[in-house]
């Protein structure tokens, strides 16, 4: 039975709402309670509760293995991490970044902490992420690094930068947020580049409340990332470039782990829900699934349609009568970020397949939250639209 | 036995078994950790201004007596999006006598630290020794700090900045709970900023806060933190993850119920070693004096290596030997690489390299005891007995 049958029924039309509470695309996993003491009780027994505690150090290997890396690198956030990942790394006496414009809305942000320039490529079309061919246009002599990104499902194609990288002799650090978990060719991601960068954000893979990561081969480098993040002291690693504090809390440390204990587990549900998803979604016209590909490892965690050119309304109205029914769907990538106003210079050529890309995707509710009842519901609201579409259309004119 | 050979540095047993570290490290006891992050984990929020963060902007807002008090992962990253909203770039006036994350939080803003000299009695900052700089650079801001429980002269390099019209503000990392002439501290300068570090007497693991009276500044660092939380929207030039989780918040919380215990103790502690220690030529307990309430966080001693019969650093040496694991104050600031590699120009600073050159930071945490203090008073009393013999007998250890 669908959930809603007419206009009225939709909350955005004075409906009920689909849930009674917020179903989102943040992952926020609660990982066992008891795993969180048993780390915590660590820090505390030594009573040190920041700055390369017990428990980080333990965290930093246990991911370091995890990644299949020689080494990782544990900051209070990701977006710090990758600022000083990427001060590590850019080519002295260059200044511009070639990375994609369709990613994450504070990207470019970080680029410019670094006092370097964005120089936004154009994405592949099927893999929605950086790619060697769209990098390649975009480097120049004052190209100072490549900053690749992983799309929220799937990876980019992390040997072909690498290649672009040693063909040019330009850094590749890579974006690694969204591919905790994945494979590519059966390798672990995390080795990639010179370094690859990860969150422990409550609304990513890992819940480590708040926090980061780097990962890399490279010692100096784990080492000089270890300097800058701790005010350049304990070595000469930091060289002349600005340090900060930029250390991991010890209770964050304990709760990634915990996190990462329970990862198994995560992804089987994860997947199951995706499963629901891709059934469910099979019968709904006009939306295609992002859909993950099976050859490789993957944590399954993100949700993605492509509205296609038969679904009957807006994008735009399509996420008012999500949100007004408590979906917290969002817009992939939208705006991209060459079409956002900043403080800093940004670089960009013709973008013109990411301004089309960037109106067509939409991520739909995953996570710890969101049962498979719940993704049966959601599928069966989208279902909806879909019947609805003219009737939702015309209603949503009237009311503007 | 003597003191002289009992030492630990000379072949004797540690006086204590296990590390004695400096900072506060005030924490709930296990049973509260417990408690409060179950609640969390049955709340199952978790970050982005949640409703323990609010609580404790709220708490201390109201504590501070300050219209915005911003929470932020970490001290540093507040004085860096302080800088951020207050546009500063170029010449900052800064403390030679500093941690060296104040100065390098300027070079996050594209601002060049101008160092300044300390006043030779207190080691802080004066107006006076500020204004010269103003007549002879382009100065864009005073970046002032109070360190350990004390303040610099605050209302004289407020009028000073407001003179000049350039704004004032403050690291106030080691300041929670202090006053100057009853106004608390949290509320001096354009922004004042305070670590909430667990070395600091509310910790919260690893935090800090952003005060300001200003809704403009508040606004502007509020977006840049993160998008929850930001209030009204302003435009700014770039944003910077400098979110507190609830984790952070829930510490905060418990220890800002503490405050008072914490800081009787301190006071008492602090006390006993002034007491102590009154009589050991050579010593000096440094005194809050900027402040008419001061949180007596850090125990900071001035040694007089003349009369000591000691070098500082040897002394230092004697004490970390002992599991007494002493600091040297912000030692080797303004010759610390990072900040002397970037610092406007190399200026003469003797007094904030008397005060490097000199301090020695003893430990003032939660574990410590009365019996403790005692220990570590007798300890330094022996060692200024013997301070000649211990000279010689290290020298033969080199």
């Amino acid at each position: 039975m669908d959930v809603k049958t007419k206009a009225e029924d939709f909350a955005l039309f004075g409906g009920k709402p689909l849930f009674d509470s917020i179903r989102s695309t943040s992952n926020l996993v609660r990982p066992d309670f008891n795993k969180f003491l048993t780390y915590s009780r660590i820090f505390f027994e030594e009573g040190q509760y920041s700055g390369e505690g017990p428990v980080e150090r333990l965290l930093d290997s246990r991911l370091a293995e995890f990644h299949q890396a020689k080494h990782c690198v544990s900051f209070c956030s990701g977006f710090w991490g990758l600022v000083l990942g990427m001060e590590s790394l850019a080519l002295k006496g260059r200044t511009e970044v070639v990375m994609p414009s369709l990613t994450y809305r504070r990207l470019a942000d970080a680029v410019a902490w670094a006092r370097l320039t964005p120089h936004f490529c154009e994405v592949d079309p099927v893999g929605l992420c950086i790619t060697a061919a769209t990098a390649r246009p975009c480097i120049n002599d004052k190209t100072a690094l490549i900053l690749g990104v992983h799309p929220i499902v799937n990876c980019c194609d992390s040997e072909g930068l690498e290649a672009l990288s040693a063909e040019f002799g330009i850094p590749l650090l890579i974006d690694a947020v969204e591919s905790v978990y994945e494979t590519l060719n059966g390798r672990r991601v995390g080795s990639f580049g010179r370094a690859e960068f990860f969150s422990l954000h409550a609304s990513k893979f890992l819940n480590g409340f708040e926090g980061g990561y780097v990962t890399t081969n490279d010692q100096s480098l784990a080492e000089q990332l270890r300097a800058l993040r701790n005010n350049g002291s304990g070595s000469d690693a930091a060289g002349h470039m600005p340090v900060m504090n930029g250390k991991q809390v010890e209770i964050h440390a304990a709760m990634a782990l915990a996190a990462l204990d329970d990862v198994r587990n995560q992804v089987e549900l994860n997947r199951q829900r995706y499963y629901r998803y891709k059934t469910e979604l099979a019968s709904v016209p006009g939306l295609r699934l992002l859909e993950f590909d099976e050859s490789e490892q993957s944590g399954y965690k993100n949700i993605v349609v492509e509205l296609l050119d038969e679904w009957p309304i807006s994008r735009e109205l399509t996420l008012s009568l999500l949100h007004k029914d408590n979906m917290l769907c969002r817009a992939y990538y939208h705006p991209p970020l060459h079409k956002k106003s900043t403080g800093y210079a940004t670089i960009s050529g013709d973008l013109s397949r990411t301004d089309a890309l960037a109106l067509r995707f939409l991520t739909l509710p995953c996570g710890f939250f969101v049962s498979e009842k719940d993704v049966a519901q959601v599928c069966s609201f989208l279902r909806a639209i879909s019947s609805h579409g003219a009737a939702l259309a015309e209603r949503a004119a009237r009311v503007s | 036995m003597s003191a002289s050979v009992s030492l630990a540095i000379l072949g004797g047993a540690p006086l204590f078994e296990r590390p004695v570290e400096i900072g506060q490290r005030y924490f709930p006891a296990w049973a509260e950790y417990e408690g409060m992050f179950r609640d969390i984990f049955e709340r199952q929020y978790y970050t982005n201004h949640g409703p323990l963060t609010q609580e404790l902007e709220r708490r201390l807002t109201e504590r501070l007596g300050v219209k915005h008090a911003i929470c932020v992962t970490n001290e540093f990253i507040g004085l860096v999006l302080a800088g951020q909203a207050l546009g500063v770039r170029g010449n900052v006036v800064a403390p030679a006598h500093a941690f060296v994350g104040t100065v390098q939080s300027l070079a996050w803003t594209d601002a060049r630290p101008l160092l300044c000299d300390v006043d030779r009695e207190t080691g802080m900052m004066t107006a006076d020794l500020v204004s010269p700089l103003l007549s002879s650079h382009a100065v864009a801001a005073i970046l002032a700090v109070n360190p350990w429980g004390d303040a610099c002269d605050v209302s004289g390099l407020q009028a000073l900045a407001e003179r000049h019209g350039i704004p004032l503000y403050l690291d106030s990392s080691h300041g929670f709970g202090c006053a100057v002439a009853g106004e608390p501290m949290g509320t001096f300068g354009a922004i004042e900023v305070i670590s909430l570090h667990s070395d600091n007497v509310l910790g919260a693991g690893e935090g800090g806060v952003v005060c300001t009276q200003s809704d403009e500044l508040s606004a502007h660092i509020r977006n840049t933190r993160s998008s929850y939380g930001m209030g009204r929207a302003v435009s700014v030039s770039k944003t910077g993850n400098g979110r507190m989780s609830e984790a952070q918040a829930a510490v905060a919380l418990f220890n800002l119920d503490h405050y008072a215990e914490y800081q009787q103790r301190n006071a008492r502690l602090f006390g006993m070693f002034e007491a102590g220690l009154a009589n050991i030529s050579g010593l000096e307990v440094r005194v809050p004096t900027g402040v008419s309430q001061s949180n007596y966080q850090n125990l900071i001693l001035l040694v007089d290596e003349e009369v000591l019969g000691l070098r500082r650093d040897d002394l230092w040496k004697i004490l970390r030997a002992e599991n007494l694991l002493a600091g040297r104050g912000y030692y080797p600031s303004p010759g610390h690489p990072a900040i002397a590699s970037y610092a406007s120009k190399s200026r003469n600073l003797p007094n904030s390299e008397f005060y490097c050159a000199r301090t020695i930071e003893l430990p003032m945490n939660q574990a410590l005891t009365e019996l403790d203090v005692a220990r570590v008073i007798d300890l330094l009393a022996a060692i200024q007995c013997n301070g000649g013999t211990i000279r010689r007998k290290i020298a033969e250890l080199m």
